[in-house]
């Protein structure tokens, strides 16, 4: 690791901007991945900072994970970009690569979002980590971010094994500053081991049955990856980024990533194990700071991944017994700390009653358009993960069904096969959503007969994580003209018997484009289109507004579910409904909702 | 005395700047020499969920990037229901600087949860601590839309209140911000400074 000696430069920078410096730093030559809060400006960062990188957005996870595998296998050190939830998906291309041989280094940045940043259903990466027995880093600020980087390609290619750096909405999003080598000159190297990489099926199948022989054909399918392992859990006790830190002899902590500056903050004379390796776990160090101190605590965020592992280890920790994970906690603050070790800490409470705040679409979406024509017609759909999801929500209540990304497709064919076909239930997906797997739901619908109608909101990019491309955008890192996807030529190609393109905020087109394809005896695609109010920044109309004398507070207009649109207390103390005229976009899809004419533009 | 440092928390709804507002301090406090951590919490939603920066100087290095309840010196916000978020955080000598720009939240708009019954402007008024509070609807101007701006007139309210250099803060703002909103946004932040200036020499 660097020493304070050897950078010129210092700059503010974000986890995200300092994993990305790590990955220039590391002469990473192939970057692939799929975009996922919090980890997505990874990839926008390495992209437009150092342009010597190759970086694409993949059609899905589990193909990026493919891609940075290949180019570890051609000898570069690869690098693949997503969030626990995209890891979901490519957990078997990381099954695949785990304990095979490795040439170029390859490493996983995964995004964690503790504390549930962007709403998902809460998950731990290092979870991969003890399936697949491969080492998981976890830096606690940006510096160690950028030289964890580093270390991990280090790491992979020392012990030939795939490595996780764990990242979590708390690093990527927190800025503090990194110092570094100014004048680093970009190096790539082709590191060409071995002549075969295959996954474990391959190789414990040739290993067991052929121990012991010494034929060239037979030994460069060897790869001892518990050795490997063996040997990295041992090295680990002497690594710089895993800290034995002693003081007081009453209080041990063993902690990593942020919380590890939570326990320096709030417990000041604690002794501390900071963890830069959580898997696998220096059980030297741990050992050596148990009979330290008088109480072991573990501090993680996430689950009790650590606490389990130390405690496998023979060493008895205080961990979730006195701060139990869910659902009274999703992660860790230098309050819940101080509230459970530091005497008398003085208790703070929020003031009660301060009303909460549900995700509510951008004004002039597309989704709303489609999501009010759903509800109005009381049409039963499954939403997928997109800007739509927002649908779900108890304001909209336009859905009553939705799981994970690409999924809306074949949950609608799973309904309407199990009710016999008497009721269409439909799918709605976003453009990112049909690429990254839903496009597998249609093919399977096609073949297995279904009749179900599917909407595909095309709003040219992937709106959620900010407007990354999508195989059918118009821009992105490697955007040729020619090379641009056409849903409606991809679903004609499949078999969809009936498509129809339609613009979204046609409001009557789109109804009765949405009516005829449910009502139709066949499977059916509308694709609505309408490029991302937000990415694309499309040019306003003049704000809508009501008029009080004709409004009778109906409300309707507030169940479109736009942002634009509120409730207000006048100075009388009588309620108003209001457009919110900054906001405002004037698409008018609010004065579809009212039967009194009161909204005007 | 000399500033050993401060914890700052701004506050406000997406779309208000808060990041562009943490972004210029910071570049402010960096020129002082100052260590900083500047963690941003976006909330879920792309627009109008609650945004919140917590923004550390200090002379020595800045350990945990968030700020405990009870450490706050700050709370400077752009929404005032965001403001009461964050009032119980503040130590005893904190202050708030708080718009009552108020943007209703989804929940109530939709009758799933009852507002607060009193108003937010007096609740935050009543607090024990410093309070400043300005209301856009008594500065709106003709050169400049103030709901949209209010980020930075708050950056020049909280520089004037600390007696910083406007000069620095204005080279800070022309450096960081696209030249076709130079002029707008000096417009605000001196805004700003005048409402502040007003207010301190009123009390």
């Amino acid at each position: 690791m660097k020493t304070g000696n050897e950078f010129t430069a210092v700059k503010m920078m974000n986890g995200n901007e300092a994993v990305a410096r790590g990955a220039f730093e590391a002469g990473v030559k192939v970057a692939a991945g799929f975009p996922g809060t919090p980890s997505t400006e990874v990839m926008d960062y390495t992209q437009h900072k150092y342009p010597e990188i190759y970086c694409e957005w993949s059609t899905n996870e589990k193909v990026g994970l493919e891609v940075a595998i290949g180019a570890s296998f051609a000898g570069y050190r690869s690098l693949a970009i997503m969030k626990t939830v995209g890891l979901h998906v490519a957990a078997d291309a990381l099954g695949g690569a785990a304990g095979s041989q490795i040439n170029g280094g390859l490493v996983l940045v995964v995004g964690d979002d503790v504390g549930r940043i962007a709403g998902d259903d809460y998950n731990d990466v290092r979870h991969y980590g003890n399936m697949f027995n491969i080492p998981v880093l976890e830096p606690s600020d940006s510096q160690e971010a950028k030289d964890l980087m580093v270390k991990a390609f280090e790491i992979s290619e020392e012990y030939s094994t795939p490595v996780i750096l764990k990242i979590t909405s708390v690093i990527c999003k927190t800025t503090s500053k990194v110092e570094y080598d100014e004048d680093y000159t970009y190096q790539v190297k082709c590191r060409e081991i071995y002549p075969v990489s295959f996954s474990k099926v391959i190789m414990t199948t040739i290993m067991t049955k052929a121990k012991g022989s010494e034929h060239p054909k037979l030994t460069k399918c060897f790869n001892d990856f518990t050795a490997n392992m063996k040997r990295l859990a041992q090295n680990s006790n002497d690594f710089d980024m895993n800290r034995l830190e002693l003081n007081d002899k009453k209080i041990g902590v063993i902690t990593a990533g942020t919380p590890y500056y939570y326990v320096k903050e709030v417990l000041p004379e604690a002794s501390v194990l900071k963890l830069g390796l959580v898997m696998p776990l220096p059980e030297k160090m741990i050992k050596e700071l148990a009979e330290h101190v008088d109480e072991l605590y573990v501090i993680e965020d996430g689950h009790d991944l650590l606490e389990k592992n130390i405690k496998d280890l023979g060493v008895s920790v205080i961990g979730k017994e006195l701060f139990p994970k869910f659902p009274d906690m999703m992660r860790f603050t230098p309050d819940v700390i101080e509230e459970k070790l530091v005497p008398n800490a003085p208790k703070r409470t929020p003031i009660e009653g301060v009303p909460f705040r549900l995700p509510v679409s951008c004004a002039g979406c597309s989704h709303l358009f489609i999501s009010q024509i759903l509800r109005k017609h009381k049409i039963k759909a499954a939403a997928d993960v997109t800007c739509g999801l927002i649908g779900c929500f108890p304001h909209m209540e336009s859905y009553s069904l939705q799981k994970c990304m690409g999924s809306s497709i074949a949950l609608a064919h799973g309904y309407n096969i199990a009710k016999d076909h008497k009721e269409n239930f439909v799918a709605m997906i976003g453009d990112g959503g049909f690429w990254a797997t839903g496009i597998n739901g249609l093919m399977n619908l096609i073949f297995n007969d279904s009749k179900s109608t599917v909407i595909i909101v095309d709003n040219s990019c992937l709106a959620m994580t900010g407007g990354q491309n999508v195989a059918s955008s118009e821009f992105g890192f490697n955007y040729k003209p020619e090379n641009k996807l056409d849903i409606a030529t991809v679903c004609e190609a499949i078999g969809v018997k009936d498509i129809v393109t339609v613009d979204a905020y046609e409001f009557d087109d789109l109804e009765k484009s949405i009516l005829n394809a449910v009502s139709a005896e066949t499977n059916s695609v509308v694709i609505v289109k309408k490029p991302c109010v937000t990415k694309f920044k499309l040019p306003k109309e003049t704000p809508s507004y009501i008029d009080q004398d004709k409004c009778v507070k109906c409300r309707k207009c507030i169940d479109v579910g736009c942002l634009a649109i509120e409730s207000k207390k006048a100075e009388d103390g009588s309620v108003e409904i209001v457009i919110n005229q900054d906001i405002c976009t004037g698409c008018r899809l609010c004065s579809t909702a009212c039967k009194f004419e009161a909204i005007k533009s | 005395m000399q500033d050993t440092g401060k914890n700052i928390i701004i506050a406000g709804v997406g779309g208000q700047g808060i990041l562009l507002f943490s972004n210029l301090l910071s570049k402010f406090y960096m020129k002082l020499g100052y260590e900083l951590k500047i963690s941003d919490v976006i909330g879920l939603g792309q627009r109008g969920g609650g945004v919140e920066s917590h923004f550390r100087y200090s002379d020595k290095p800045v350990l945990s990037p968030f700020i405990k309840a009870g450490d706050v010196d700050y709370v400077i916000s752009f929404e005032q229901t965001e403001t009461l978020r964050h009032l119980h955080g503040l130590k005893e000598d904190g202050v708030v600087f708080s718009s009552t720009y108020e943007l209703t939240s989804t929940s109530v708009n939709t009758r799933l949860q009852k507002d607060l019954p009193e108003s937010k402007t007096e609740m935050i008024k009543r607090s024990e601590n410093e309070t400043f509070i300005v209301d856009p609807e008594v500065h709106k101007s003709p050169d400049f839309n103030i709901n949209k701006m209010m980020n930075v007139v708050m950056l020049g309210y909280y520089a004037e209140f600390r007696g910083y250099s406007h000069e620095e803060m204005i080279q800070i703002v022309r450096e960081s911000v696209p030249e076709k909103f130079v002029e707008g946004n000096i417009i605000a932040y001196k805004k700003g400074t005048e409402i502040a200036n007003a207010e301190l020499a009123s009390r």
